[in-house]
């Protein structure tokens, strides 16, 4: 191995007068960014199909010539918004998708009224995903959906594919979908049964806040919030980073509550009694078994989700009943898995060359 | 390339990075102990009652200070969402209506979905 080569001195002057450049843009931008507001997110064109309460499902217009038989519906995440998904033009996913030709929908949340503390699973499993899906198929005038689950989204389209097993859901795609909450550890220990009253947060505060699911994802990497400023102030001349980081904050501390009773279940029955992964999950009184899925899967996970650890999402491929499935681990983070310069050269081409050939 | 093993400006970068991934990893081993659950779950669930008692009494001290408390400012809200809600519906009505009929609408012919004939590329071809 070579010794490190020393500092060419003749790289000093040129190399004092790049940051001291550097440092005059870092004053001139940081008063810009002070001022500015960040880039419009989510702007791709669509319409609003329907709303009802929390839920909200849009048409992004086709901008393809011909498009794919089958209709993309994508199941967002409860925690938070839809728009990571479609973040600006170049760094979208639905307009990556609109471009290869598929016809694409999306679930998505906002925040639940203090009135819907009372939302079930059963609500989003058996009310608000099969309303979507007839509203796809009515729509589209076709009766198979591919169903594409990002998160607890995936989680939710399990569940759903498990009870409505007999269709329409022709494809299946889960992006970073936990199914064994004992190895959320942190997740477990923040939840553990012995000292986190679920029933007594849920009964004074209604809906959980947002700024509480906020903490707890922060909680996970506590040191990552100040070193990404520290990050920012030393790249603020670059406007590309800044745009970037602008993207990403804003959406990362855009978290909606959840509605009450939903996370209370979420608590008891997935972080405390594991039920999905033991098998013993049910939705209204109807068993939710994954194996009773048969529909091809993908489900993408991420080298290094601190969020959805693999070894909570690995089970999901181990226990469906599909022949056609596959696994597919990529470099990065949970969020930068489905979106970001990571996700454009990694997920999404694969997602595309392995929906394209089941979209037809 | 240029070397970076002694440029201040790398060597800074490179600390903040190491420092970040040794706190966050202390951390999660703190916050690995049965002793943290025990505090942050006795902290936030005094700390959520109190603010129930206090959103309470808030409620309380608004009403007789004449001013909307934030319950009424939200009902408002849900109210304007609902006026929207209705308003997205109508349009959305209005925009399957158009397409039904084939009108055309302000001059222009209504667009009409693409065919959904779209094939995969070939194995190894590329897409534009």
């Amino acid at each position: 191995m070579n010794a490190p080569a020393a500092l060419d001195l003749a790289d000093i002057p040129e190399r004092i007068q790049s940051e001291v450049q550097r440092a005059i843009q870092r004053s001139i931008k940081g008063v810009e960014y002070i001022a500015s507001s960040g880039p419009s997110l989510g702007s791709t064109p669509k319409d609003i199909l329907h709303v009802r309460g929390t839920m909200n499902l849009y048409h992004y217009r086709p901008i393809s010539d011909e498009i794919y038989r089958v209709p993309i519906l994508i199941v967002m995440a409860t925690t938070n918004r839809g728009y990571i998904l479609d973040m600006v033009p170049g760094q979208s996913f639905i307009e990556f998708l609109l471009k290869r030709g598929y016809d694409v929908y999306m679930l998505d949340w906002t925040a639940p009224k203090p009135e819907e503390k009372s939302l079930r699973m059963e609500d989003y499993v058996l009310d608000f995903i099969p309303d979507c899906v007839r509203r796809v198929q009515r729509d589209s005038g076709e009766t198979d959906v591919t169903v594409i689950g990002y998160c607890f989204g995936g989680v939710l389209s399990l569940l759903y594919g498990s009870i409505f097993a007999d269709g329409p859901m022709k494809n299946l795609i889960c992006f970073t979908t936990p199914v064994d909450f004992r190895e959320m550890k942190l997740f477990q220990n923040f939840s553990d049964k012995r000292y986190f009253d679920v029933d007594r947060l849920i009964d004074s505060v209604g809906n959980v806040p947002p700024e509480m699911i906020l903490s707890s994802f922060e909680m996970l990497r506590p040191a990552s919030r100040a070193a990404s400023q520290v990050q920012l102030w030393e790249n603020i001349w670059n406007d590309e980073y800044v745009k970037s980081y602008r993207m990403f904050d804003r959406w990362a501390t855009d978290t909606l509550p959840l509605a009450g009773e939903y996370f209370r279940q979420i608590t008891k029955e997935l972080m405390w009694d594991n039920k999905l992964y033991n098998d013993v999950m049910s939705v209204g009184g109807r068993p939710a078994d994954i194996s009773k899925i048969t529909v091809p899967i993908l489900h993408a996970v991420a080298e290094h989700d601190h969020i959805v650890p693999y070894d909570a999402a690995k089970p999901l491929i181990q226990k469906i009943g599909s022949t056609d499935k596959e696994e597919v681990m990529l470099k990065g983070g949970h969020v930068s898995l489905v979106a970001g310069a990571n996700a454009i050269k990694r997920l999404w081409p694969k997602l595309d060359s392995w929906l394209g050939e089941r979209s037809t | 390339m240029a070397d970076k093993s002694n440029d201040p400006v790398a060597m800074w970068q490179n600390m903040i990075g190491e420092m970040e991934k040794g706190f966050n990893s202390f951390a999660n081993q703190a916050m690995a102990s049965p002793e943290f659950s025990k505090v942050v779950n006795q902290v936030g669930g005094a700390t959520a009652g109190a603010q129930k008692q206090l959103g309470d009494l808030m409620e309380k001290y608004l009403v007789s200070m004449n001013l909307p408390s934030r319950a009424q400012m939200v009902s408002m809200a849900e109210r304007l969402q609902s006026i929207e809600g209705q308003l997205n519906e109508i349009k959305a009505l209005l925009h399957q209506v158009h397409n039904n009929s084939g009108a055309p609408q302000g001059g222009y012919a209504a667009a009409p979905k693409p065919p959904r004939t779209k094939r995969p590329p070939p194995a190894g071809g590329e897409q534009k």
